[in-house]
């Protein structure tokens, strides 16, 4: 087998899953909220693909297709929100979309 | 063979049901018409089946009609049937003919009145009811016209619904009643799992025959004995009647006086078997009988309402009639209970048109010198009063004196105190009748009543309250269907004992030995000094009456006796102290010590811990996305570490 063993891409994908979550949690504007879950969706994608080298089945690259047509359709309509908010001149910050509290 | 009495029973439900459907569709008057019409129909039933019966042999007058099995369970079945013998046709006779009369004189004495209608219909259900009582054919069925009579008196004397007086009579009624209806109750379970049946012939039988021990059958006759006694107004279940007086003054003569509180009577006589198995609860009716009979006599000297007065000699009477039964004289207290319709639903009427005439007036201190104004009323009143207080030859003296005479035959010490309580009530009976009679129709006028003298001279003071198309008044004493009734009651009150008179000619009494058969029979000597003392112990309370009242004087000189029968001896009192003050101390214990902490006390903890924990939780729920982002992933790593390292 070349290159690196599927542990090495399992512990980029962790990297990446984690970069992604702290950029969700710790970032407020939204377009970056958006794009680092895409990291997180990769992040998993690569961990999906890994294991299904591991295991020598296809089904884990199966879902990873999946995977990437929903995280299409989602940036398709989390950025038409962004866009629409700053058409509309609101504040591009999440902290400050708050109505939804109880 | 039947078919006129099913006829006579059902007209009134058909009446009854024609005015609840029809609504408003039909005017006041149409509504009075059906019911007045659908109780004559009965009467016309009831005369129908008493001619059929005539025609046949004494032995073979007694019918049982069954309609179809009305309830089954286990070994236990009751059919909706019917029973025609001497005994309930008399009772019908009375119930529809007496009814029919009243209803026809509500027709005038109602008229403008609000839910007039209403009024009708609850009329025609009542007469149903009391000849659902007297046909039954069985005691289930029985009991269940007795329940229905019940109900139409709670909702009869409760037909003022606005007035709080005439709703608080109507509740204590219904409570009382109800009381007696559950001693009833009692009796028949007990019959049902000694006997497993209600039909009137087995469990006569049983009686008979010994074939249920002492025990069972006294209180099975006690049973009985409570529900007559609540019925009709006995002491110590008397206290509803003279309240009862709240309802409308036609109700006041039907229910009231002379049909539904003489059920207690009715069902002695019928259930007869029963009582002489169990001789002391028969005897306890006789004293009973005896003890009301005085004690309503003596309350009634000095009641002030025209209509209690006449309420309180209705107890009376019945005392009379308890008395009869109680020693075996059924036929005389049938008797008695048959005049004492005639005159006292004559008595309610006439009073009645008094009211009617001095526009709802009651009190008789204010009233005073009618005859003058109301002639006709005068006379038919009159006549009444005398037949009460039994004065030959009218209604009450035949009855009245053939039962003290049975008491007397009865013998033994309890008949010669029988006796001297039924002469007592005689005197009695005599002042109160008198001093009601003299001080309404005798005597100057009073202003109250010159005032409406003058009211109805100048022709129709009454117009605005009339104008509502109905029937106009004739003259001063009221529309016709009003003087009408009056007129034929006072006929029958005149000329109603002659059907038996005690020793000489009793078409009555062999017409009722079919059905029952007297205990006791006087003979013609007991007779003559029973009627004898009888009448000169009413005269003498006429005297009595008439000096006094005469000259201004109440009847009963003694302040402090008087204020003690002014508080009816205290019984409203003392059943207020004894049952419903501590039912209302336990009831506002219960509220307060287990109710309000227990059940309101958890309910309110329960509301207010989900009220706390919707706040706590919304607290959590900030609406700040990042924190919902760390909350998610916080919890992930933290299942992850249970899931791989804790497992």
């Amino acid at each position: 087998m070349l290159g690196p063993g599927v542990p090495w891409y399992l512990a980029v994908a962790a990297i990446l899953f984690a970069t992604g979550a702290l950029g969700v949690m710790l970032r407020r504007s939204p377009l970056i909220v958006l794009l680092s879950l895409e990291l997180m969706l990769n992040g998993s994608n690569l961990a999906l693909v890994g294991f299904s080298r591991l295991f020598g089945e296809a089904d884990g690259q199966v879902f990873a297709l999946a995977v990437m047509a929903v995280a299409a359709a989602e940036v398709c309509v989390g950025l038409g929100l962004i866009v629409a908010m700053a058409r509309r001149r609101l504040p591009l910050d999440v902290d400050r979309f708050a109505e939804l509290r109880g | 063979m039947t078919a006129g009495a099913w006829a006579c029973l059902l007209s009134p439900l058909v009446g009854a049901g024609a005015i609840t459907a029809a609504g408003t569709r039909i005017t006041r008057r149409q509504a009075g018409w059906i019911a007045t019409l659908s109780v004559f129909v009965a009467f016309a039933g009831a005369l129908v089946t008493l001619i059929t019966l005539l025609g046949k042999e004494a032995e073979d007058r007694q019918h049982l009609s069954v309609a179809y099995t009305w309830l089954e369970a286990g070994g236990f079945r009751a059919d909706a049937s019917i029973l025609v013998d001497p005994l309930s046709v008399v009772m019908m006779l009375v119930v529809s003919g007496v009814g029919g009369l009243i209803v026809w004189y509500s027709m005038g004495y109602m008229a403008g009145a609000d839910e007039e209608r209403r009024y009708f219909a609850y009329m025609a259900l009542f007469v149903f009811s009391m000849l659902l009582l007297v046909e039954a054919g069985n005691l289930l069925l029985l009991l269940v016209g007795w329940g229905l009579v019940g109900l139409a008196s709670y909702l009869l004397i409760g037909f003022d619904h606005h007035r709080p007086a005439a709703i608080a009579a109507a509740k204590k009624a219904f409570i009382v009643n109800a009381f007696g209806d559950a001693v009833m109750a009692l009796g028949f379970f007990l019959l049902i799992s000694r006997l497993g049946t209600l039909d009137f012939a087995p469990v006569f039988e049983a009686a008979g025959n010994g074939a249920l021990s002492d025990t069972v059958v006294t209180l099975a006759a006690l049973g009985l004995l409570g529900g007559a006694a609540a019925k009709s107004a006995q002491i110590p279940l008397h206290t509803w009647l003279p309240d009862a007086m709240e309802g409308p003054t036609p109700v006041s003569a039907l229910i009231h006086a002379a049909t539904m509180v003489t059920a207690g009577v009715y069902l002695i006589c019928r259930t007869h078997p029963v009582f002489e198995a169990a001789p002391e609860v028969q005897h306890l009716a006789a004293i009973l009988g005896a003890a009301t009979l005085l004690v309503a006599g003596l309350v009634a000297l000095v009641q002030q309402d025209i209509k209690r007065v006449i309420a309180y000699s209705t107890m009376s009477q019945i005392g009379y009639m308890f008395l009869g039964a109680g020693v075996g004289a059924y036929g005389f207290a049938i008797f008695h209970l048959v005049t004492h319709a005639f005159f006292k639903a004559l008595l309610f009427l006439a009073a009645g048109i008094v009211i009617h005439h001095l526009a709802g007036e009651q009190d008789i201190r204010r009233m005073g010198g009618l005859r003058r104004f109301l002639p006709r009323t005068h006379l038919a009143f009159g006549v009444g009063t005398l037949a009460l207080i039994g004065i030959p030859p009218l209604a009450g003296f035949w009855s009245k004196d053939a039962i003290v005479a049975s008491a007397l035959a009865t013998g033994g010490t309890l008949g010669i105190l029988l006796y001297v309580a039924g002469i007592a009530g005689a005197v009695l009976t005599g002042a109160y009748a008198l001093r009601l009679y003299w001080i309404v129709f005798q005597g100057e006028p009073s202003p109250l009543v010159l005032e409406h003298a003058a009211g109805h001279g100048d022709g129709h003071a009454h117009g605005a309250e009339d104008a509502a198309g109905h029937e106009a008044h004739a003259h001063a004493e009221g529309p016709t269907s009003m003087l009408l009734p009056v007129g034929a009651l006072t006929v029958l009150a005149a000329v109603g004992g002659l059907i038996l008179i005690p020793g000489l000619w009793k078409p009555l009494e062999t017409w009722l030995e079919t059905a029952v058969h007297p205990l006791v029979e006087a003979s013609v000597a007991e007779e003559w000094v029973t009627s004898g003392g009888a009448v000169l112990a009413g005269a003498v309370g006429i005297w009595v009456a008439w000096r006094a009242v005469s000259a201004g004087r109440e009847l009963v000189p003694w302040p402090h006796l008087r204020t003690v029968l002014e508080h009816k001896l205290y019984f409203d009192e003392l059943y207020d102290r004894l049952l419903s003050r501590p039912a209302q101390l336990l009831a506002a214990r219960l509220r307060d010590d287990v109710e309000q902490p227990l059940v309101q006390g958890s309910l309110d903890e329960i509301g207010r811990g989900a009220l706390e924990a919707g706040g706590g939780v919304a607290r959590a729920q900030s609406g700040l996305l990042r924190s919902y982002a760390f909350v998610v992933t916080a919890s992930v790593i933290v299942l992850a570490v249970v899931f791989l390292v804790v497992r």
